[in-house]
């Protein structure tokens, strides 16, 4: 009786899908087994059955009706990608939405960092920047930090006005 | 003879080429020449007229679409067969989805029958005329699971190796092997135990 490995073996060797040492094997093997020979005659007749070919199976509609289908398939895809465009607003509103979005997300990180580390509530604070028209005013108590620049900055306008005297 | 097959494959390249370019005239031209074919084999997978209509429609809208990835390596006719092919595997898989069954592991315990089976000895289409005997054989198709035609209709008439077959169907080499050995034995039996058929 043959295993199950011998009988896939035997068609693998009808179907020609087996090296050559493995088909000189099955042909040694074929020519002292008659069980073997009965199987492969029956998988070959099989084959040679289907060999004659298919029965055909003619297309049930008209050319016209099947190609018109097929157009209006063809056009219906075509005309898909213009789904994305009508929703092109949204993408655009999305593309500002979002780095303003993050702007505030880091504001309002940096608003909630200086609340934590307030160290002396009530306690304001002004500076000047030397050099420049910069004031910083931070607000302990709020949590908040104003920097505010000076435009055109007063030590321009004072250096345009030194000019002016000098001409 | 050659010189013949050698045009009209020409004549298939040239109508790709200006399908390619965007012509949908060629295209449709390209579809008359084929379309029997396509349905064809989307109806010996399928073996139901509707199946087969939408999958060989739906394979040539997917056809156009990805003409330009078409490299010329196989013939156009074999190209389509592929894609036609693939959109029935898909149709099958869902079909066995919805009755809570899976293509891949479906019918391998059940052929547990054919391995014990007693070998056919006569030949019971002998006699037969082509037509009729392509007839009988389109009736024990029939009587075959999905999984068993499928494999039967990719190795004996797409001419496809074992491997190529698992690459196609997503399973083994050895489900392939046990898949075709129970489609061809069973496909033995019925051809057996086949009444005459009708006069047409």
């Amino acid at each position: 009786m043959m295993d199950w490995e011998q009988q896939l073996k035997l068609q693998a060797y009808l179907d020609d899908e087996l090296s050559a040492a493995d088909r000189r094997r099955v042909e040694a093997w074929l020519a002292r087994d008659s069980e073997a020979v009965a199987l492969l005659a029956e998988l070959r007749r099989t084959h040679m059955a289907l060999a004659v070919g298919e029965r055909d199976h003619q297309l049930p509609e008209s050319r016209e009706f099947y190609w018109s289908q097929i157009e209006r398939g063809i056009r219906s895809a075509e005309r898909t990608p213009t789904a994305p465009e009508r929703s092109s607003w949204w993408a655009a509103w999305r593309r500002l939405v979002i780095p303003l979005g993050a702007m505030a997300a880091v504001v309002l990180a940096g608003i909630l960092t200086v609340s934590q580390f307030n160290p002396a509530p009530g306690r304001e604070s002004e500076m000047t920047l030397a050099d420049s028209d910069a004031f910083t005013y931070r607000d302990y108590a709020g949590g908040m930090t104003l920097v505010w620049l000076s435009y055109p900055a007063e030590s321009e306008s004072s250096l345009s006005s030194l000019v002016d005297t000098l001409d | 003879m050659k010189t013949e097959r050698a045009s009209s494959a020409l004549a298939d390249d040239a109508l790709v080429r200006a399908a390619q370019a965007g012509d949908l005239q060629a295209f449709e031209e390209l579809v008359a020449r084929h379309r029997d074919k396509i349905y064809a084999r989307a109806y010996s997978m399928m073996r139901n007229e509707e199946d087969a209509m939408d999958l060989s429609q739906e394979a040539w809208i997917k056809g156009w679409q990805r003409l330009n990835q078409f490299q010329g390596d196989s013939s156009f006719a074999t190209w389509m067969t592929r894609i036609v092919i693939n959109l029935c595997l898909d149709a099958i898989r869902r079909q066995k989805r919805q009755r809570a069954e899976s293509i891949e592991e479906m019918d391998e315990d059940s052929g547990g029958v054919e391995r014990h089976m007693p070998v056919v000895t006569v030949n019971p289409t002998e006699r037969l005329e082509r037509a009729e005997l392509r007839a009988r054989i389109d009736e024990a198709m029939d009587k075959l699971s999905p999984a068993h035609r499928t494999v039967l209709i990719l190795h004996e008439f797409e001419n496809m190796e074992y491997k190529l077959i698992a690459q196609t169907m997503r399973c083994s080499i050895g489900t392939v092997m046990s898949r075709l050995f129970y489609a061809r034995r069973k496909l033995a039996a019925l051809l057996a135990d086949l009444k005459p058929a009708k006069p047409s």
